[in-house]
């Protein structure tokens, strides 16, 4: 929900790093880096080989139904009698996946709207620059939940409208770097070897602003999945029976006073992927400044 | 100065417009004939197709959309939402009777919030490196990670329901504040804490401290009087720019401890698919982002002489 990364200094210390190179092994050296990269590498992996490690999580079993955490079930069952360790991989699945699907178009169209503004200059780049100021003007969750509202509530609507509303500040940060880079030497070798502006943008600019939007984009995978569960959890995402760590919550709010080993699973997994980012985020951030390494 | 407040209005009247015409897409765009809609809301049984016209030439959905944009543009500077499409009465009326208890949870949450980043990073920067700091981030970093909704159901299932502590249904009075106005405050709290610490920190890189501790000024007296005033216009900046997030974070908070609130009306209103209520919420997030931005600009325009010559 924080929109620190749109306007803080951590999107200054990206750009360092990201163009600084070897940023992996680097990351990997710093503390608290680290574990945020074997967090990462457990939920990814958790993601990816969970669901075929456990049964069918929507499948349900009304004779089990709420039995608390055992060897049969590591997380214990819901209501429904469907076993809560399936459904966190297979929520882990779902979160993350669509996390990264809105990252991905978030990159994409915040990459070609920045180059253009930042290319192009004059009435196109202010035009393009109010559009995003505006819509950073707009608390993200607020708008995202207006166009759902205009969509109808599912997990596909709100992918969409967090896709339509979280690029503005990647493309500031695409502008940015484009109009910085018409300075640099190898781009004025590049215009004065005869190039056109539009061979300029794509061939010398774009490919550096790519690895640094990846990075950019990367570190608001955290919030993506809290805002993803957080709108899912109101109802307004993934709908039953789909196993999303949100909705599981929800779900399991009516018998947890009984059960309450039910918020095991999706609330730790959504606190270690935030913890994950948020621990990449701030090496990144000391990695730029040397001085706060500790 | 003037030119830095004419500029920070000037910015402020582009995003105000900019959200006016991004809502007026979204309620042209949204289904159903709003006509139609508001008639059956006013409880209608049979409706003839000629109320609806005389709705719709009253409405002014008859007109071309430009006309419309500029009929909508008008009635939003008089304060004039339209009629809820669930309801059927004015937008703006339904809004005005849920607003104060909104306002009660974010006044509430961001004094609840200012205190705890305060004290977070004060006691973190004083100790740097040391203990304080340690379990002053630690504390951080933990709510930072807790999503809002997670906190607020072991809050409430947990310490209300299990310990019977406070109320399960909030009225939206000050005395059922507490809980929630916690729950939308850690969050912030922890991440303002960061933004304090870390300039305080960078503040106290600055040649004039070491003389200051030269000539033997305590640590508690730097930390104070020197430190902090050169670290607020950060911090003064995430506060004003998160104000209008915390509003954006009411509707799951409001909707977890059933806060008779415009969040969680207007939850309500996405299911039922009330555009101009949701509309009403937006343009409101808009305003006090708008509003919070300028105080911001005005307030570090005040306090750092270096800004006012720009």
């Amino acid at each position: 929900m924080t929109n620190l990364l749109t306007s803080s200094p951590r999107l200054d210390a990206v750009t360092a790093v990201a163009t600084g190179g070897r940023l992996w092994r680097r990351l990997l050296r710093h503390g608290g880096g680290r574990v945020g990269v074997a967090l990462a590498f457990i939920l990814a992996l958790a993601a990816l080989i969970g669901p075929w490690l456990t049964t069918d999580p929507d499948v349900p079993d009304y004779t089990n139904k709420l039995q608390p955490p055992s060897g049969g079930h590591l997380l214990g069952t819901d209501l429904a009698g469907r076993d809560l360790l399936a459904r966190t991989f297979a929520g882990a699945r779902m979160s993350l996946g669509a996390a990264l699907l809105v990252m991905a178009i978030v990159t994409i169209v915040g990459l070609v709207v920045g180059v253009v503004a930042g290319s192009a200059g004059g009435v196109i780049d202010t035009v393009l620059t109010r559009v995003m100021d505006v819509l950073l003007g707009i608390p993200g969750l607020v708008l995202t939940l207006a166009i759902v509202g205009v969509l109808g509530p599912s997990f596909f609507n709100l992918v969409f409208a967090m896709a339509v509303t979280g690029w503005a500040g990647l493309a500031k940060v695409a502008r940015a770097h484009t109009r910085g880079a018409g300075q640099r030497p190898d781009v004025i070798a590049a215009r004065m070897a005869g190039a056109g502006p539009i061979r300029i943008a794509f061939g010398h600019v774009l490919p550096g602003v790519v690895s640094l939007l990846v990075v950019a984009a990367t570190l608001r995978l955290g919030d993506t999945v809290v805002a993803l569960a957080g709108l899912s959890f109101l109802g307004l995402g993934a709908q039953p029976p789909t196993a999303e760590w949100g909705r599981m919550l929800s779900d399991a709010r009516e018998t947890l006073s009984v059960a309450p080993f039910q918020i095991i699973g999706p609330g730790v997994a959504l606190m270690l992927t935030v913890l994950a980012s948020t621990l990449i985020a701030d090496a990144l951030r000391d990695l730029d400044e040397p001085e706060n390494r500790r | 100065m003037i030119r830095l407040v004419v500029r920070s209005l000037a910015q402020a009247v582009v995003t105000l417009l900019g959200g006016a015409v991004i809502t007026f897409v979204m309620l042209s765009a949204s289904p159903g004939d709003p006509a139609e809609r508001i008639l059956t809301a006013r409880g209608q049984e049979s409706i003839t197709w000629l109320q609806i016209e005389a709705l719709r030439s009253e409405l002014g959905l008859d007109r071309p959309l430009p006309v419309q944009l500029l009929n909508y543009l008008g009635g939003l500077a008089t304060g004039d939402l339209g009629a809820s499409w669930s309801t059927g009465r004015p937008v703006v009326d339904e809004l005005a009777t849920r607003l104060p208890a909104t306002l009660r949870l974010t006044v509430a949450s961001l004094a609840l919030a200012v205190g705890f980043s305060l004290i977070l990073g004060l006691v973190a920067a004083a100790g740097a490196g040391r203990f304080p700091d340690h379990v002053s981030r630690t504390l951080s970093m933990f709510f930072l990670v807790v999503p809002s909704f997670l906190l607020g159901i072991v809050i409430l299932d947990v310490v209300v329901v299990g310990f019977g502590v406070g109320v399960v249904i909030s009225d939206g009075s000050w005395s059922t504040v507490l809980f929630p106005a916690l729950t939308l405050a850690l969050a912030s709290a922890a991440s303002w804490s960061r933004v304090l610490r870390a300039s305080l920190l960078g503040a106290r890189s600055a040649p004039f401290l070491t003389v200051s501790r030269a000539r033997g000024t305590t640590n508690v007296r730097r930390l104070l009087v020197h430190e902090l005033p050169n670290a607020l216009p950060p911090f003064v900046t995430i506060i004003g720019l998160e104000i209008a997030f915390l509003l954006g974070g009411a509707p799951i908070v409001e909707s977890i401890y059933s806060w008779p609130g415009v969040g969680r009306f207007t939850v309500q209103a996405v299911g039922t698919r009330d555009m101009p209520v949701i509309v009403g919420f937006v343009m409101i997030s808009i305003t006090l982002f708008v509003i919070a931005s300028l105080a911001v600009d005005l307030f570090n325009a005040v306090i750092d002489p270096r800004l006012r010559r720009r």
